[in-house]
This record gives structure tokens, sequence and C-alpha cells, in this order.
């Protein structure tokens, strides 16, 4: 029997080769998009999930909340802290730092930039990262130790079996001979904590900028720490022993923030290991909506696909209701005809799960891409999407088969024959699944050109400097104390290079901030971020000094008691006006690090963070001993070409040992908004796919429509009805559903962007004109789908079509 | 009114070549009553097409009303056939969705009529068939007898100079067959042309003309009394 209804099923399926080949290819579509989408999301959540003592392992978080503030924390915290919780309480097991940075090293005569991470050397008891050589216990029990994983030893060797060998590595200010003790396997993506070269933090102690910090707890230099618990222990849970433990080494903190109300409270907090990929309260985390998001528009997409298949199915079979009313005279049983319907759908979903999976897997690399992921498809790491899918499929199967094998097998024979019933194209049900499909495509599309919009806005806004035509040069760890007096001579005077400056920060995405506590008005400490950089750097980026004056390089005192300040810390911090905060003084919060600071002047707020946050309060000042890691080249405008090789060549000349490394500052902006793009991306394709999808569903309508209605169409033509006026009567029906959907799409999609763009301190007004052209577009993209097939049916002789009746 | 000269249609499928009309010329005058009879696949249902400008020939001349139609585009041959040619199939050809009076209202739908204009006109022709009562009903509501009386009166309601019936009787019994004949004569005596179609003698009784076709070609033509 099943042998019978799959050759019949195949014979039906070859015979309308258009419905078949649409029906398979979008329901394939669906499938592949979803499985991606799934493949992603199930990857997110798989972080840090494979190490042995995931649940033991913890991320120490300075945790701040307070009124009227967002609680959140940031995984960079003070040098002393981890060494002071493995001291103070028992439970904890291992406490390990970890500090990345940029540095050279030289194997054999060459140099290489690279990026190398400092760690305690405990790192391997806590994390499950195994050795390919090396014994896990000592691998960096000597300062002088170092472990590269298997990537960096072949980059490095071409080997993978290096212990042993020696590999210099210059941080500071000179190469220092280091002993491999051990080659990791690589680390898998999917780990928040990375490294390619792994090096012992009491190495890194000793340079200058951790001394400062190593007993400093008010100085972050963008360091993580992880703590490892004993079995059975509570820590992370306790608040309390955790605010005594900060109370003990920040003494200072209690008072005030008890009496007043707007008080922030920072604290410190365990963050589970697990937690970190996904939780967008510590910084640097995803935001899990961000996912559920994705997983909502993957199973739209599937949605689609799955409505197409069913509509189409349905559609199939409506050509058939004579064959089944004269099937039933010939004494054809109701669960045969079931069967066959089943049958049908069934192969038909097989096929698209085949077909959809290869897609998939072909665009994975593409997928990869957009997703900035690195996912494989294993369906032996990732069973639940074996089965998922599994079950999609038969479900999708069943679903297409069901209606037809219901509502057509339950006919009645003779009204069949009689033609009185006409299924398909026409009914409620496929209306209301045509209104749906363009509900979420239309929807998808307009948010996809919300964030489109709100990107541009971003990338456009002026923020407060001139980011254009300036070269950032990241010097590594070239004594640039040395080098950038020559460096800037050496340039300055070129008809192409407009200003030339430096600072110990970079600017843009990825580069990080630092910053202090200082006392404000109320005597609470507040964070101000500090940007050390020379004499001329507010001029050289364009940066407006609206009050007092710019630094002086002839004056002694302005690289040692001198700030300039920005609007929101004279606000913030000070709470007077602007003319007033010239010739205050600000203190730091400790008062141990830094004597008090005289302001000269204040400068125009800017955007040095993205424009999801408010400008905070931020200082400059001109350090004694400016060391800088940036150089700061402003060109004229034009074609940069020339201009960069000059500046190459003349950095081969000082520093023949060390890359140039250089990049635009306007680009480090732009990459604030890699997320943003991305995001658009996926709603882009999602959109264009959901359109694509739903756009084969109309043209499977409008084909059996036109099929339905053929004497109809016939006979009009016979009345006199010209092509155009059947063009509209077959589309007529079909904008109308359109135009549903785009009422119904529209408030929905609206409130959706409103609140995306809420987290935007700086955002786009949402204008009617998206909504118009949207829905412009997909009445377009109908019309044409629907025209293929209703010109077809308009110019066709209707003698042939009432022949045929 | 109607003139046409050595009319030839030939229809190619991919193997045979079929000769449906072969150098074919007939006259019909304003007024005439032409039934056109001989053997299934000789050429009839061809003819009335091509008299009724719903396909267009492959050779050979026609004249309506004077003017040279054989190489009319598909554009101005609707015009020329909303205007002046009205329809009777042997299988009805009522649109299914469409209730009589809406089924009767199409033709001036097309021509532009306004909407008031329609109103009176359909019911006027409704009245004259005899299914006024039967105004918002479904095709399938009705017997045979009555849907060919609303494809009559669908074929009318424009006032065409011309109608042409394709075995309009063929699917009806004797009575009804001879209602439907009796509408079409006093249409006929009203002034219309009336080129029919028809298997059956004693239909055919009722034209003033037969026209006797073979293999493409008329054969011999009757003059009735
Ligand atoms: N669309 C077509 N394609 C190919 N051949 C056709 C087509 N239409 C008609 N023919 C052929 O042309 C010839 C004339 O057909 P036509 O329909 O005019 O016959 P008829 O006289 O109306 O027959 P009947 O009395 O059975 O209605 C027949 O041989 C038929 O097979
Ligand atoms: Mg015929």
């Amino acid at each position: 029997m099943l042998k019978h209804y799959i050759k019949i099923a195949l014979r039906n399926l070859a015979q309308q080769k258009v419905l078949t080949v649409i029906n398979i290819s979008g329901l394939s579509i669906g499938i592949a998009c979803f499985s991606l989408f799934l493949l992603y999301a199930v990857n997110e959540f798989s972080y840090d999930r494979f190490h042995t003592n995931a649940n033991r392992i913890y991320r120490i978080v300075e945790w701040w909340e307070g009124e009227g503030r967002e609680a959140g924390g940031s995984g960079s915290v003070c040098t002393p802290v981890a060494p002071a919780m493995k001291k103070d309480f028992p439970d904890v097991e291992y406490a390990v730092r970890m500090r990345g940075t940029g540095c050279l090293a030289r194997v054999n005569n060459n140099v290489f930039h690279t990026s190398i991470t400092f760690a305690d050397k405990d790192i391997f008891h806590v994390f499950s990262f195994p050795l390919l050589y090396g014994n896990s216990q000592t691998v960096l029990q000597d300062p002088r130790h170092i472990v590269l994983t298997k990537e960096k030893a072949l980059q490095l060797f071409g080997t993978t079996n290096v212990v042993g060998k020696a590999l210099e590595i210059k941080t500071d200010t000179a190469f220092e001979p280091f002993t491999i003790s051990g080659v990791a396997e690589n680390i898998p993506a999917n780990s928040s904590v990375q490294f390619n070269i792994l090096c012992n933090f009491e190495h890194f102690a000793q340079t200058t900028m951790v001394q400062e910090s190593s007993n400093n707890w008010h100085m972050t230099i963008g360091m993580e720490a992880f703590v490892q618990l004993k079995p059975g222990s509570r820590l992370a849970g306790e608040r309390k022993r955790l605010a005594l433990f900060r109370l003990k080494y920040l003494p200072d903190e209690r008072p005030k923030a008890k009496k007043e109300k707007e008080a922030v409270q920072a604290s410190f907090r365990l963050q589970p290991l697990r937690d970190i990929h996904m939780n967008p309260q510590v910084e640097g985390g995803n935001n899990p909506r961000n996912i559920w998001i994705l997983i909502t528009i993957a199973a739209a997409v599937l949605i689609i696909a799955c409505i197409n298949f069913t509509t189409l199915a349905i559609g199939r079979s409506a050509g058939r209701a004579k064959e089944i009313g004269l099937r039933k005279v010939m004494g054809s049983q109701r669960k045969q005809l079931m069967g066959q319907f089943l049958a049908e759908s069934l192969l038909l979903s097989v096929f698209s799960a085949v077909a959809g999976l290869v897609l998939a897997y072909t665009l994975l690399p593409l997928f990869n891409q957009l997703a900035d992921r690195e996912l494989h498809f294993s369906l032996t790491r990732f069973p639940e999407l074996c089965w998922l899918l599994t079950g999609l499929t038969v479900l999708a199967g069943l679903l297409a088969g069901s209606y037809p094998a219901l509502v057509l097998s339950a006919f009645k024979p003779v009204e069949v024959l009689k033609s009185k019933i006409r299924v398909g194209g026409s009914n409620l049900f496929t209306r209301s699944l045509v209104t749906l499909q363009f509900v979420l495509s239309i929807g998808l599309i307009i948010s996809t050109i919300i964030i489109l919009q709100q990107l541009s806005f971003m990338r456009s806004k002026n923020i407060g400097f001139n980011k254009e035509n300036v070269v950032m040069i990241n010097t590594g760890s070239i004594d640039s104390k040395k080098i950038y007096p020559l460096y800037k001579q050496a340039i300055e005077s070129n008809t192409g290079i407009v200003s030339v400056t430096a600072a110990e920060m970079g600017l843009g995405s990825n580069e990080g901030q630092m910053g202090r506590g200082y006392r404000n008005y109320k005597g609470e400490v507040t964070g101000v971020i500090e940007y050390p950089g020379d004499y001329n750097f507010l001029n050289a980026m364009g940066m407006q000094i609206i009050a007092g004056r710019n630094f002086n390089a002839a004056l002694a005192s302005d690289s040692t008691n001198a700030i300039i300040v920005n609007e929101a810390l004279v606000r913030d911090v000070l709470g007077t006006t602007i003319t007033d905060a010239l010739g205050k003084q600000l203190v730091e919060g400790k008062g141990n690090g830094r004597k008090p600071q005289t302001i000269i002047g204040v400068a125009h707020d800017f955007n040095f963070e993205d424009l999801t946050r408010a400008v905070r309060p931020q200082l400059f000042y001109r350090p004694a001993n400016l060391n800088a890691s940036r150089f700061f080249v402003r060109l004229t405008a034009g074609d940069p070409a020339t201009k960069l090789a000059l500046l190459n060549n003349t950095w081969k000349q000082l520093v023949p040992d060390a890359p140039f490394e250089y990049s635009f500052v306007d680009e480090k902006f732009d990459a604030f908004y890699r997320s943003e793009e991305r995001w658009s991306a996926i709603a882009g394709w999602a959109g264009g796919i959901s359109i694509f999808l739903a756009c084969l569903g109309l043209f499977g309508l409008a084909a059996l429509t036109a099929i339905n209605r053929t004497k109809e169409i016939g006979i009009r033509k016979v009345m006199g009805a010209t092509v155009s006026q059947v063009v509209g009567l077959l589309s007529k029906d079909f904008i109308k559903l359109i135009a549903v959907a785009l009422v119904i799409a529209s408030p929905l999609a609206w409130y959706c962007m409103h609140n995306w763009l809420q987290a935007y301190a700086w955002r786009i007004n949402i204008t009617w004109w998206v909504f118009a052209l949207t829905g412009f577009f997909a009445i377009l993209v109908a019309v044409t789908t629907i025209s293929f097939q209703a010109v077809r049916a308009a110019l066709a002789n209707p003698v042939v079509a009432l022949k045929n009746e | 009114m109607i003139k046409i000269r050595d009319l030839e249609k030939i229809y190619r499928t991919e193997e045979v070549e079929t000769v449906a009309l072969n150098k074919i010329s007939i006259d019909v005058k304003e007024g005439e009553f032409v039934a056109i009879m001989g053997p299934s696949g000789c050429g009839k249902s061809t003819l009335l097409n091509i008299l009724g400008l719903l396909d267009d020939p492959d050779n050979g001349s026609f004249l309506f009303n004077n003017i040279e139609v054989a190489h009319f585009n598909e554009r101005k041959r609707a015009d020329l056939r909303k205007h002046n040619i009205g329809f009777v199939f042997q299988s009805f050809n009522l649109i299914d969705e469409l209730t009589v009076f809406e089924n009767v209202e199409l033709p001036l739908i097309y021509t532009g009529v306004k909407a008031g204009d329609r109103k009176k006109r359909v019911e006027e022709v409704l009245d004259k068939m005899q299914i006024m009562h039967r105004r918002n009903h479904y095709p399938q509501q009705l017997s045979g007898g009555q849907q060919q009386r609303v494809a009559v009166a669908r074929a009318v309601v424009n006032n065409p100079k011309l109608i042409l019936a394709d075995e309009p009787t063929g699917n009806l019994d004797s009575s009804n067959g001879n209602e439907v004949m009796t509408l079409l004569t006093d249409l006929n005596e009203q002034g219309t042309t009336i080129i029919m179609v028809t298997h059956s003698e004693h239909d055919a009784r009722y034209s003033h003309r037969i026209i006797r076709m073979l293999d493409g070609q008329t054969v011999l033509e009757n003059i009735m009394v």
C-alpha cells in the first residue's frame, strides 16, 4: 500500500513540476534558514560549558547600582582583588587574574606582532584547556614559562611540539627570553576566555603600570579575575560577606552611600562563568534577547515556508477535486485518499528537509561571516538540532497534508463532480495564511530599514570632533618616549600632514577606557574617564575648548597639575557652570594616587564611546612622561596612499624592527556598530528571504487562481474584458490581502523598533515614510509576482478556455 | 453585414496540420437568420469564433460592416466585439460566482455603461426573458433552460447587431429548446442578425437560410421559405 501511495505521489508531483519545485524550494530555504539561526542560537547558549568545573568558576565583577541608574557591572577589576579574595575566603580554591596586551615576539630573528595574555599560574587548574604537550600542574610555575596554543605554535615555529624552545618577547622596553613549557589545544570558539600566548602574571607584575596598580583598589588596568570556589561554597550568593570584604579594603565607601538616596553603591560580585557570554548587564556580555529575536525571526521564516507549503498543497489538491470525486465514485475509501495526500506531502517535506540541510551546509561559511562566528554543522555536537529538524519535517508534512486529506476526502462525490466546490486560492484559511506571511515579511523589512537608518545616523552624527582623515598608529612596544618626538619632527612639515599628536590610549572601538574615581560635589566617589594625551591632542583632533585654555608646552605646571574636562564632568561631578569650573580642583577618590588637579579648560562633549551611551564625565591631561601607545596623524583630505607611504617609510627608518600598524580613526568609530551592522544584515536577509518565500507562495496561489478561474476569464474576455481588466481582477484580491498585512504589520514593527531604539542614547525618530515605502515595495513585488500568472491567463485565447469546460 | 472570402484557418499541432476552414466564402446580410450545419469537426465552431472576432483567420478577407477585420489585433477585435456581437453557447458559460443579475450586467460593465443605466437595462432584458424573479440566484441554482435564457439575456443586453449562437439548444430538452429558439426568432424579428450553429434540422427550420459545411467548406445552401 505504502509503495502504491509513494508511486502515485511521485507521479502527481512530476505532473505539476512548477508547483512541486516552488513547494520544495520554499520549504528547503525555510529549513536552511531556520537551521542556521538555530545553530547560532544553540552555539551562543553553549559558551563556557565545556570546563569540568564550569559551575564552580566565577568572574569577579565590579557592580554598581543605585537609584535612577541601571544596575550593571564590569569584568575589569582592580589588580589586588583576586589575591585578596584567595587570602580572605577559605572557599576560594584558586584565583586567577588575566590581562591581554599586544607585544612583539621574536623567533630566530623574525619579529611578529601578536597578542599575549598574562595569567596567574593556576589557570590550568581552573579552566579545562587541554594541553598537547606539557604538564598542566607545572607549565606556568616559573615567571619565564610560556604556553602557546597549537595554532600559534604552528604559526611561529611551523610545528606543534615546541616545548623547551625559546621565544623572545617585548612588552615593555626590551626583548626578554622565555621558555616554552607547554602547548595547548586551540581554544574553542565558544569560550569567553581566549588566549594564544600565555605568560606568567608574575612577570607582568614587574612592569611599571602593574606595579602602580598592584596595591591600588581604585585603579583598573583592564584586567579580569576569575575564582574557582571549593565544592559546596555559597560565596557567590553571600552578598554580605562580599560587602564586608569590600569594606575592609575600601573603608571610606560606606557612610555616604547610606545617607544619600541617589548614591551609587559599588560592590564586588561573583558572576558565574557560564553567565558571562549572555549577561548584558556586565560589560561585553551579549543580550540573550537578541538571540531570542533571532530565534523568533528564524521561526517566522520557517512558519512562512510552512504556510507556503500548506497553501500550495491545498492548491495542488484543488485541481484534483474532480479526480477525488471520481475515485470515490469508483469506491475508494476516505482512509485511502487521506493516506494518499499524506504520503504526498510527507514525501515533499522529506525532499525539502534534505535539500534544506544541503543548502544550510553550503551557506554556512557565508552565514559565519554574517554572524561573526565559527560555527560547524555537527549534528553530533548538537543532537537537539537533529531531533528538532526531523520533528519539524514530519510536522510540516503532516500539517500540509492534513488539510487536503481531511477536507477533500470528505467531499460528497456528486458535489465535486458538479464542481460546486472550489478549493484553494480563495478560501478564508489560505487567505489568512498569505496575510500572515506578508505581516511577517513586511515587519522584517520595516525593521531592517529602521536599523539601517539608526546605523547611518550613528555613523554620520557629528560626534564632537573631526574623525575623518586621522591615522592612528599603534606603537606596540617601541620606546615611544624617544621615538615620538623624532617621528613627529620627521613628518610634520610634509604638505600632506596637517598635524601630529600622541596619546597613551587609542580612540574608537576596542580601545577601552581608563578611569579613576574622583570626589563629586556631593562628596561621593564617581568614575571619570581619563585621557592622557599630548599638549596638542585636543586641537589636532578638532575638539573644541569652550572655556579656559588649552595645554601649553611652555608651562611646566601643565604636565603636572592641569586638566581639561568635558561638559559632562562639569555638570555631573562639579555640579557647576562651565565658567565656574575653571580653576577648580578635582580630588581623587582615594587620594593616594594622584594629587588634586586644577581645571584649566572645559572641552565640548564628544562621543568617545558608542552612541548607545550618553557622554560620560571625562578629563584630559598631559602626563609628565608621556609614553604614547598611539600616534595620531591628521592627513589632508584626498587619497591617503602617498601619505601612508610616507608614514610607513619614516617608521621603518626610526624603528626598523617593529611593524607599522595603523588604522583610520573613523573606521575605528564605525566599528562600534558592528553588531548593528550584523543585525541589519540578518534582519535584511531574513526579510528578503521571507518576502521571497511569501512571493513564491503568492505565485503558486496566483497560478491556482488563474487555473480555477480559467473559464471565468474566458467568459469575461468574450464579453469584452481587456487584458488589464483581467489582470486587475486577478490581482485585486491579493493586493487587498497585502494591504491588510501592512495595516497589521506596521504598528507591530513600530512597537518593536521603538523599544529597540530605547537602547540608544542617541537615536532617530521613526518616520511614516518607512512604512509607506515598505508597503509600496511589498505591493510592487506582489503585483509583479501575480502579473506573471495574471497576464498569462489574460492573454490566453478565450476560445481554448471555454472549450475545456 | 458580413462578407468573408477565401477564409483559411489551419491548426498546427506538433505533428498534424488540421485545415479547419478551407477557403470558405460566406455572405450574411443585416437582419438575416442563418443556420450553419454539418458533421462534427467540419469547422463550424471555428467559423463562428472567427465571425465573432474571438479568433483570427490565417488567410483570406473578412469584411465586417465593410471594414476589413481579418488582421485586427486583439485590442481592436475586443473593442469591435463588445459593441456589436453577442454570444450564446451550448454550455451556457455563465460565471458561477456571479448572480444572474451580475452575469447579465457583465457586458455593460466592459462597454463602460454607467451603473444606473446598467440596472435599468439589465432589468429590462431579464423581464423580457422572464427570469426577473431569479435575478439574485446563482447559475447553479437554475435549470438548464433558465441558464440558457440568462445567457441569451446577457447576449442581447448590449443591443448587439449580431448574435452568434453555437448549438444553443444542444444541452436542452425539446421544450426548453423551443423556448430558446422562440427567443432568438423574436430577436431576429426585431432586427438582430443571428448566425446559429446547430445539429438539429428542427431548429434549423427557424432560420431563413441553412449553410451546410463539410471539411471546412460550404457545400450547399438551402433558402427557407
Ligand atoms: N485548438 C485546436 N487545435 C487543433 N485543432 C483544432 C483546434 N480547434 C479545432 N481543431 C480542429 O479543427 C477542426 C474543426 O473544429 P471545430 O471545433 O470547428 O468543429 P465543429 O464543426 O465545431 O465540430 P462539432 O460539431 O463537434 O462542434 C476539427 O478537426 C478540430 O479537431
Ligand atoms: Mg462545435
